[in-house]
């Protein structure tokens, strides 16, 4: 699976939507479910999901699928 | 440690809660999204889910708690509806038309923070000398107290109360334990004055003591999560809601789930290592050395489930006196025969054993709890008893000790008089039957010999009316006897409380002595007092442990004296029959009472349909009604 297939499927999973409705484009303001309570479970689950660490400076600017692909990306995961 | 794809994926084959819950004992990690897959696959098992209606009340972020409470009950078998209360809005929802009381949850807990207590808990408690220490406790207490009796005011089912640990560390440091103005002893104290008003005034409430939780995850990394207290005030690292979701489930579910009362141990490499068969006396591990010791350390640790109230009996494929020779001369072997309140020793398939416990016992198979190493065993049971819970006991010596902390169904919510003596009141028991084959008043007597027998027991009983330091019992009888009960209507302590306080109700019970011992309180009755001299008999019932010795009947009648000496005219009563009450489909007709259609009767309180207390060969005692009406 590619990395974006497996943040995908976290963001589907965490915000209990489908996962073909997060798209390469999708930020939150897309998905009713990601709400500020959704953006820290989510914030979790990819911390989580990907083993890296986020820090809280980080949870503001990762509020879509590219900041969330670049981050990741930055932290080595592929 | 992360849990590997290969491994989780075979979580997800798994179909039994019980297997999926021990598996994830090991301390796998879980992310989110692992969680949430494991949640819908538990759901889907079989037997099918039940509902658990949750209330929150918090003065912190709670709502990421969700998705771990969703998950902790779902692989105890329940689909949770929970309300959330507005943040930090706490004694408005103590009223009856709150959304926590509309939405009329079975458990609700306060999630609270110390420094909502007393503002002075905001600044550091070693600023306070003694004296000044002492009355903020009192203060803070004061407060706490008061909520609870808020909240007790409404129904809102089992009230689970907590208080969030500090995010650092005392402020003494590692001074703290010692000082005069020590943190630590500061907040033990406070527990233990909240513990000792909860136990006497708040019926069915628990104390969630979050610093234990804190020490079971450890408070730096497991406990609190930074990020996400100082961005958004939600407190807890996954680890730490894993495990608060599970202690808030918990407590909730034990009033959803059949009473767990005994637990069936399978001897070789369950109570000691090795088989005794094979290996004999010396070559069983029992003893100081590894692998003896842990062992030993779970033999110990079933002496604490017995003081839960929890019974425990043997089922072991074994010559019986191999066994009994461990049981009596093993020097290291801590569970003796009197531990057992019985035993099954044979070559004997284990499910017919356990059938024929349940049977000398007089307990139902879902009251159960089977613990085996054999794998074989475990399976042969799961499939013909489903009702029984089964636990295998761990491969490794080094995790057998603790292997049945985990389960549910052993957590207790009280501990009364009569829970303390469980063992010794099997033992009380095998001897009257002992007793009674003695005499030959065993199957094949007749009514004399019986009467005989019966008069030879030299039985009393004391009635107890209104008594409120009963009711943590009155409240677990109506909630386990399943036999001996006309009407099956269950009641918490609160509300039993309720009933005693009222004036239109009168709650009886009484306890039997005999010349083997004292039963415990072992019967209830519940009259509603109706207006034009009438009352209601609305809960009738009795353990049946003491069946067979005419106590209903003693105890029935008693009561109607009192009633009739009160003015009372006609009692009125019902039969509800279920699935394991057939015992008493004809009790009231048999006490004297007239049928009157769909299973009620009716009697009117006369000298001729009252009995007196010479009618049974039971001496019948008043307890001294000291603060009843």
């Amino acid at each position: 699976m590619s990395v974006f297939e497996r943040l995908q499927a976290t963001i589907a999973s965490t915000l209990k939507v489908p996962a073909d409705t997060i798209t390469a484009t999708t930020k939150d303001k897309d998905v009713p479910s990601w709400d500020s309570l959704g953006h820290l479970n989510l914030m979790m689950a990819v911390e989580q999901t990907f083993d890296v660490m986020l820090d809280v400076e980080d949870f503001a600017n990762l509020k879509s699928v590219p900041t969330l692909l670049d981050y990741l990306k930055t932290q080595g995961v592929s | 440690m992360a849990i590997q794809q290969e491994k989780f994926d075979s979580l997800l084959k798994i179909q039994s809660r019980a297997e999926l819950r021990e598996q994830l004992n090991s301390g796998f990690d879980l992310t989110l999204p692992q969680a949430q897959q494991l949640t819908a696959h538990a759901r889907s098992l079989a037997p099918a889910i039940k509902p658990l209606r949750l209330g929150i009340v918090h003065t912190f972020t709670s709502d990421l708690l969700d998705t771990w409470l969703d998950h902790a009950a779902a692989l105890e078998g329940l689909e949770l509806n929970t309300y959330h209360a507005s943040y930090g809005v706490v004694v408005q929802e103590a009223h009856a038309k709150s959304g926590l009381t509309l939405h009329a949850p079975d458990a609700t807990v306060l999630l609270l923070q110390r420094e909502d207590m007393h503002p002075d808990l905001a600044k550091p408690l070693a600023g306070f000398n003694p004296e000044q220490q002492l009355s903020l406790r009192q203060e803070s207490l004061a407060w706490i107290k008061n909520v609870l009796l808020q909240f007790r005011a409404q129904p809102i089912g089992l009230l689970i109360v907590s208080f969030l640990p500090p995010v650092l560390p005392t402020g003494p440091g590692l001074y703290d334990a010692q000082s005069q103005r020590s943190e630590t002893a500061w907040w033990s104290a406070f527990k233990g004055e909240l513990a000792e008003f909860m136990r006497s005034t708040i019926q069915s409430s628990l104390l969630l003591d979050m610093d234990e939780v804190a020490a079971h995850v450890g408070r730096g990394k497991g406990f609190f999560d930074w990020r996400m207290w100082y961005s958004a005030r939600y407190p807890f690292a996954v680890s730490a809601a894993r495990e608060l979701a599970r202690r808030i489930v918990v407590p909730a579910l034990l009033s959803k789930h059949p009473k767990a009362k005994v637990i069936v141990l399978d001897a070789d490499n369950t109570l000691w290592g090795g088989i005794i068969g094979e290996d004999g006396m010396h070559g069983i591990a029992l003893g100081p050395e590894y692998p003896g010791n842990a062992y030993m350390d779970f033999q110990r640790r079933l002496l604490d489930f017995q003081q839960r109230g929890f019974v425990l009996a043997m089922c072991s494929k074994n010559n019986a006196a191999d066994v009994q020779q461990v049981l009596t001369e093993h020097p290291h072997q801590l569970l003796r025969e009197s531990h057992f309140a019985a035993k099954r020793v044979n070559w004997l398939p284990k499910p017919d054993n356990i059938r024929s416990l349940a049977q000398e016992l007089n307990l139902g198979l879902d009251s159960f709890i089977f613990v085996d190493d054999s794998e074989h065993e475990c399976a042969a049971v799961r499939s013909e008893l489903p009702q029984v819970e089964v636990i295998r006991t761990p491969a490794k010596p080094i995790l057998v000790p603790s292997c049945l902390d985990r389960v549910a169904r052993l957590e207790v919510l009280s501990i009364t008089a009569e829970d303390l003596e469980k063992t010794a009141l099997y033992a009380q028991e095998r001897q009257r039957k002992e007793f009674q084959e003695s005499i030959g008043a065993g199957a094949s007597g007749g009514t004399t010999d019986m009467r005989a027998h019966l008069a030879a027991l030299g039985m009393r009983m004391n009635i107890g009316i209104d008594d409120v330091k009963a009711v943590a019992r009155l409240a677990q009888l109506t909630q386990k006897t399943n036999q001996f009960n006309l009407t099956t209507h269950r009641y918490d302590e609160r509300q039993v409380r309720e009933l005693i306080d009222s004036a239109d109700w009168v709650v009886a019970h009484f306890t039997l002595i005999d010349k083997f011992g004292n039963s415990g309180i072992v019967g209830l009755a519940l009259f509603q007092l109706q207006t034009k001299g009438d009352a209601l008999l609305e809960t009738f019932l009795m353990s049946c442990r003491v069946i067979g010795r005419e106590a209903e009947s003693a105890f029935l009648h008693s009561m109607l004296r009192v009633l009739k000496e009160r003015g009372v005219k006609e009692v009125r009563a019902a039969y509800a029959p279920t699935a394991k009450n057939g015992l008493v489909a004809q009790f009231l007709p048999e006490q004297g009472f007239e049928a009157i259609g769909d299973g009620h009767y009716k009697m009117a309180l006369t000298a001729d349909t009252v009995k007196t207390e010479s009618a049974f060969p039971i001496v019948v005692q008043f307890d001294t009604l000291s603060g009843s009406h």
